[in-house]
């Protein structure tokens, strides 16, 4: 089971490097270079070595030179002269410091020795520089890039006019972050324009540089807009209707019984029993209207759990929005920055 | 006798006209104002001497706060009840007036002028009095107010003389928000007044005043 899956593995691998192999050769002007690199694809070492070493004699460009080197260093390692392909792999990243090889698609041995190339060379590589966008004075422009040796790295950023500003100064090695706050000496945003981050890399006599433009612009910070209701929390009613009683008829009853025991009791005996037209109106009238609210429906009536919930809703909204408008006042006060990398060329990248 | 009704009907007048006034600034204050109609039964000394009628009058109520003040005016007619002795009726001027302040939400402490005048003036007592008592009134439901009211009538004083230790005036009211700013308003007083002459010096005698009162209102409010 194991010995098929690790040949379906190479011939996938075989695949890959073949149909890049033809990409790549595609690309390639100079005949001979080309030859050596179907030699290579042929697995042909030494005829790959030969060619390669015959192509590097003639007149090629920057990007065949690397390729030519890179044959050598792949056909070296295919054949255990680690030393020699080491060497080879020196020149491919000389060349082209951003060259990077695939472990999943190139030997171990092939691999390793473009590490160790790597190693002995002082390079910047991977400089990269995301677009970003905060406000001035509370963030900054991440920087990464990466030192393939011990070296003293001063990164600087070079604005318009030679306006220089210095990002970092340190002994660094391997993968290096960084952040530029884009700030002036007395803490106001640099001006908005295009600036170029510049790393410059020092071991001895060798120095390596790279560099990396960006646009940086101003903006309005956003304002935050007043709150009218806090989510999870909404205004209650803060009226509530009563159960329905006999309460309206009992209390016309009450009173106008008051009345008439009043009315009996207080009669003098001499004068007699008075009339009880009078108090037949007026007890009359209080009985049915006692009757007809007895009948309605009860009149809202205030909630007061309700009213201070709301109050408090109400005074906590107010004074979240206090936050805000004095948030706002520093808001409208600041720049928002945002930086965009660009290509080598000025586009944005 | 015409006099005294007359300056009644004045003073009613610039009761109701101050609170009108009073009315008008604030949102807070409440003004109703209207006719009214009256039933009336009065007895006097004895259970043969008693009348009934009916007349029409006036009425105004107003609050601000906690205080609170109702007058009313009518005139009535009174004829002789079937059995009565009296053979002939006269006319009388009633004017009422309540101030109240409110103690708690259902209880007001409550003082007040009682003024009645008869024409001809000696066909029955006139009277004039001060109220004080109190007040109870809760709320029946929407727009609905009853009231029960019992005030001591102090410092009275008749026509025809004499005094009365013992005075009483009970009360029965009912505010309804007919529709809109327009009010029913219904109100029964039971008057009894325990009075005693003492003519030519010979002892005092009872001559008790009974009175039943039903007036029935609409009112606009402001």
């Amino acid at each position: 089971m194991l010995p098929r899956r690790a040949a379906v593995l190479a011939l996938l691998v075989l695949l890959a490097t073949l149909a890049t192999g033809e990409a790549r050769a595609q690309a390639i002007q100079n005949a001979t270079l080309r030859r050596a690199n179907q030699a290579y694809d042929n697995l042909d070492y030494r005829q790959a070595l030969s060619l390669g070493r015959a192509a590097l004699r003639e007149r090629l460009t920057g990007a065949e030179r690397a390729r030519a080197y890179e044959v050598l260093g792949f056909s070296y390692a295919a054949l255990d002269s680690i030393l020699k392909a080491v060497d080879a792999f020196k020149q491919v990243v000389l060349i082209d410091p951003e060259r990077q090889l695939d472990p999943n698609r190139v030997s171990p041995k092939a691999y390793s020795a473009f590490d160790v190339a790597l190693r002995q060379v002082l390079l910047v590589r991977q400089l990269r520089v995301d677009s970003t966008s905060f406000v001035g004075g509370k963030g900054a422009l991440p920087v990464r890039f990466t030192v393939t040796q011990p070296a003293r790295v001063v990164t600087r950023a070079i604005g318009a006019g030679q306006t220089n500003f210095l990002v970092d100064s340190g002994a660094w090695n391997g993968q290096v972050n960084l952040n530029w706050s884009a700030r002036l000496p007395n803490g106001d945003p640099v001006p908005a324009g295009t600036y170029t981050l510049v790393v410059d890399a020092r071991l001895g006599q060798n120095s390596f540089t790279t560099s990396q433009p960006v646009r940086v612009t101003h903006g309005s910070v956003d304002t935050l807009p007043h709150l009218t209701s806090l989510p999870g929390y909404q205004y209650l009613p803060e009226t509530e209707i009563p159960a329905p009683s006999w309460r309206p008829l009992g209390l016309a009853f009450l009173y106008t019984g008051g009345a008439l025991i009043g009315t009996v009791g207080l009669e003098s005996g001499s004068l007699g029993a008075g009339s009880k037209r009078e108090l037949g109106v007026v007890g009359g009238a209080a009985l049915l209207t006692g009757f007809i609210m007895t009948l309605r429906k009860p009149a809202p009536r205030p909630a007061e759990g309700n009213i201070l919930y709301n109050r408090l809703l109400k005074e906590q909204i107010a004074r979240r929005n206090t936050d805000i408008a004095k948030e706002n006042v520093t808001r409208r006060q600041q720049v928002q920055l945002s930086i965009v990398p660009l290509s080598k060329s000025g586009a944005p990248r | 006798m015409s006099r005294r009704a007359g300056r009644g009907v004045g003073c009613a007048a610039v009761v109701l006209g101050a609170l009108a006034v009073a009315g008008r600034p604030a949102g807070a204050q409440h003004v109703t104002i209207g006719p009214q109609a009256a039933l009336v039964d009065y007895r006097e000394v004895s259970s043969g001497l008693r009348y009934s009628g009916s007349g029409f009058g006036a009425i105004a109520t107003a609050r601000y706060r906690k205080l609170s003040a109702a007058a009313s005016v009518v005139r009535l007619s009174l004829d002789p009840t079937k059995g009565s002795t009296a053979s002939v009726g006269y006319k009388a001027t009633e004017f009422d007036l309540w101030l109240g302040y409110d103690v708690a939400s259902y209880a007001s402490l409550e003082v007040g002028v009682i003024r009645r005048t008869a024409d001809p003036e000696f066909e029955a007592q006139s009277l004039g009095a001060v109220r004080v008592g109190g007040r109870s009134t809760y709320d029946l439901g929407p727009g609905a107010t009853i009231a029960f009211r019992a005030d001591y009538l102090a410092a009275p004083k008749f026509s025809g003389g004499g005094s009365a230790s013992f005075s009483l005036d009970l009360g029965l009211g009912l505010d309804l928000v007919v529709a809109g700013r327009l009010h029913g308003v219904v109100d029964y007083t039971f008057e009894r007044v325990n009075r005693k002459t003492n003519p030519g010096g010979t002892g005092e005698i009872p001559t008790p005043i009974q009175q039943s009162l039903a007036r029935v209102g609409l009112t606009i409010g402001f």
